[in-house]
């Protein structure tokens, strides 16, 4: 072939789609709704993965773009305690233990456009571009280099749509998304066209936010808003099929993947995983009105940090520590049957309990939960502290899946778990 | 020390705190000597108090007043500076102004881009100790390079250069939960010299009763309604009332100061979490 003779540039195309379900493309790709996804579909691998625990998004894209797992790369979750304290911080990219798939081939003098990632905030430098996507809170510490800043600002560039006021306000949502939307093609488009780049990578957050808030609407075609969510879906459909027109006229060697960090589902009830420790004597206060899981008081055995995080208050490593390592397994099997037991109107809300050696592996393993609960479908696990009951609602209506995320190749590179994804997309560069 | 001795401090009363923080102020020249020590003024109500408190001790010793310093950051509000002046004059003050003049001199304003290879050795030094390693930043007081460049380098070479072996500084345990593990004398490397905190008790309540009852003279931004004083850029006031009439014990003291650990926790809570 005559590529083994004259070696073209290869370029490499990334569509993230946050928090969007195999299930859901398939669905309304059978329904005809998104045509442009279904033609790219046709022509490679699309099929269901698994993720991260939890099945968050910080975690879930860091897993991604270090092709490691929290024990190895040190992020676990949107929060978590410094060391000896309980105290919280919020891992960020300086954070994180591993090196990323950018710096990677960067090293190889491969440059990289990355647009709206996850828990690459605050930007820092890469071979290329990297503008952070959420948490990132501050825009001028979200562009690397900094001379695009103004060029940004001119687009006027966000982050994120304004979850407080769209999660009250749903017309809101829906024009605040599409604008969103625009603003990110916006951006994608000067950057493809004026930036020299051999991986380009943008991940669309709207979805996630829209399915937090409207995923009743999803399911419910009787639904007010059915109609605006579905149309959302078909706005991220052009959205895709203008990039991949784009894709297609690329005279290169080329590949073309697209995924999502995570899934998501109907929420049946949410539950307060800290409200159950504390009604069966696991979880202590120091105030009888606790506003954040900082609040725990002597006396606590374990305690949950978000959204299915299980610490042991082991003596030694929180200053309130009373367990002994000799009862640590004791109390991980005692905690692991009491969780399982859980139900909610008769059924059992856990699929699965694990211990943190059975998910995790690295040199950052000590910081790991020592348990992490795994829920069916449905059943919302939340960590806040200021519930009085153990199971409830709140304004949200979907929540995230472990399973049912999606990859899509248009080489037929086959990916069951969001780990491989790295692997397969670096061989391109090798 | 302990939260209970901590909390049984916040407790006394104003004389009782200001008794301590004399006692405080006492045993560091004692242990320092005068010329070893100075005395950290930023022109807020604290640092103030705080070169108040060493006054009144110095008066009652029969000695100067050790030096004060005043780190230009970049980005002060005029109307510290003409506070600083006048309160310079009016206690005859000597005062140190410390300054990083090889940022100064490249920035026009806040955000100007900096390149990190126009910066002399000492500052790219700084930049590499502290983990920085991209080709420019922005400037920004305090930002985490901002405020290491701005601040702590100045800080650092005035020590090493006039052999000082203490700094005091103005902090108070309840201005923030970072503040909790600070001790009256607090022992800090690279420069290796001590932190005198001789108002580390005192609430923000107790400063304005201070200042009130000693018209000890202070910045009239507090006037207007701010009530903790950073960088212009980075400061808001909270209230158009006067700083010590407002709610002092039910809103933050900070919270008119770059807070973006609440943003984060806020945009977190939108979505289901915390």
């Amino acid at each position: 072939m005559l590529r083994l003779f004259k070696k073209k540039k290869t370029k490499v195309v990334i569509i993230g789609l946050d928090g969007v379900p195999y299930s859901l493309l398939r669905n309304l790709i059978n329904q005809g709704r998104l045509p442009n996804m279904a033609r790219i579909f046709s022509q490679g691998y699309f099929g269901p993965t698994t993720v991260c625990l939890p099945e968050i998004s910080s975690v879930s894209w860091t897993s991604f773009m270090t092709g490691t797992n929290s024990g190895t790369h040190g992020i676990y979750g949107f929060m978590d305690f410094k060391p000896g304290t309980y105290k919280l911080y919020f891992p960020n990219f300086r954070d994180l233990k591993a090196t990323t798939l950018f710096d990677e081939i960067g090293e190889r003098g491969k440059r990289s456009i990355v647009i709206n990632l996850p828990s690459t905030y605050p930007a820092r430098e890469i071979r290329g571009v990297l503008i952070s996507g959420f948490v990132a809170i501050d825009l001028k510490k979200a562009v690397y280099p900094l001379s695009l800043l103004p060029k940004l600002e001119e687009f006027k560039y966000r982050i994120d749509i304004d979850t407080a006021r769209a999660r009250d306000d749903h017309d809101f949502l829906i024009q605040d998304l599409y604008e969103t939307l625009k603003i990110r093609e916006e951006t994608v488009n000067y950057l493809w066209k004026n930036e020299d780049w051999d991986l380009f990578m943008v991940v669309i957050t709207g979805t996630d936010r829209l399915q937090h808030f409207l995923f009743d609407a999803y399911v419910d075609k009787t639904h007010p808003y059915h109609q605006a969510f579905v149309d959302y879906y078909e706005k991220i459909d052009t959205f895709v099929g203008r990039i991949y027109e784009k894709y297609t006229q690329l005279e290169a060697e080329k590949a073309f993947f697209m995924l999502s960090d995570h899934g998501f589902t109907q929420i049946k009830t949410e539950v307060y995983i800290n409200r159950w420790l504390f009604e069966n004597g696991y979880l202590k206060f120091n105030t009888n009105t606790p506003k954040m899981v900082t609040d725990i008081g002597p006396g606590t055995i374990a305690f949950a940090l978000d959204p299915s995080r299980i610490y042991i208050n082991l003596r030694g490593k929180y200053p309130l520590g009373n367990i002994d390592k000799k009862d640590y397994n004791r109390l991980r099997e005692e905690l692991k049957s009491a969780f399982l037991e859980i139900k909610y109107e008769g059924e059992s809300i856990l699929r699965q309990v694990f211990f943190k050696e059975e998910i995790y592996t690295g040199p950052f393993l000590d910081q790991a939960p020592d348990l992490v609960l795994l829920s069916k479908h449905g059943f919302d696990l939340k960590a806040t502290v200021q519930r009085d009951v153990v199971f409830g609602r709140s304004i949200l209506q979907g929540m995230h899946t472990y399973d049912d995320a999606f990859f899509f190749s248009d080489n037929n590179e086959v990916c069951k778990n969001i780990f491989e994804i790295k692997k397969k997309i670096q061989k391109y560069f090798n | 020390m302990t939260k209970e001795k901590r909390n049984k401090l916040i407790s006394l009363n104003l004389e009782e705190k200001i008794s301590i923080s004399k006692n405080i102020i006492k045993e560091a020249i004692n242990k320092f000597g005068r010329d070893k020590i100075a005395i950290a003024w930023t022109g807020g109500k604290d640092s103030t108090t705080m070169v108040w408190l060493y006054r009144e001790v110095c008066n009652e010793l029969s000695i100067q007043l050790p030096r004060c310093i005043f780190i230009d950051e970049g980005d002060v509000f005029d109307e510290i500076i003409e506070h600083i002046e006048q309160t310079r004059r009016k206690w005859d003050i000597d005062l140190t102004i410390l300054r990083n003049e090889d940022i100064l001199k490249k920035i026009k304003k806040i955000r100007d881009i900096i390149k990190i290879k126009e910066l002399n050795d000492r500052n790219k030094k700084e930049l590499k100790l502290i983990g920085f390693e991209g080709d420019e930043f922005l400037f920004e007081p305090e930002s985490y390079v901002g405020n290491h460049l701005m601040k702590t380098v100045p800080l650092k070479i005035f020590i090493e250069e006039n052999g000082i072996e203490a700094i005091s500084t103005a902090i108070r345990w309840d201005e923030q939960e970072a503040r909790e593990d600070e001790e009256f004398f607090s022992p800090r490397e690279k420069p290796k010299h001590t932190r005198i905190h001789p108002i580390l008790h005192f609430r923000e309540r107790d400063i304005w009763h201070t200042i009130l009852k000693y018209k000890i003279p202070y910045c009239r931004l507090y006037e207007q309604g701010y009530r903790s004083l950073g960088s212009r850029y980075n400061t808001q006031k909270l209230s158009d009332l006067p700083a010590w009439e407002q709610d002092l014990e039910s809103t933050p003291e900070r919270a008119g100061r770059g807070q973006e650990k609440e943003k984060i926790m806020d945009q977190l809570r939108q979505l289901g979490y915390m």
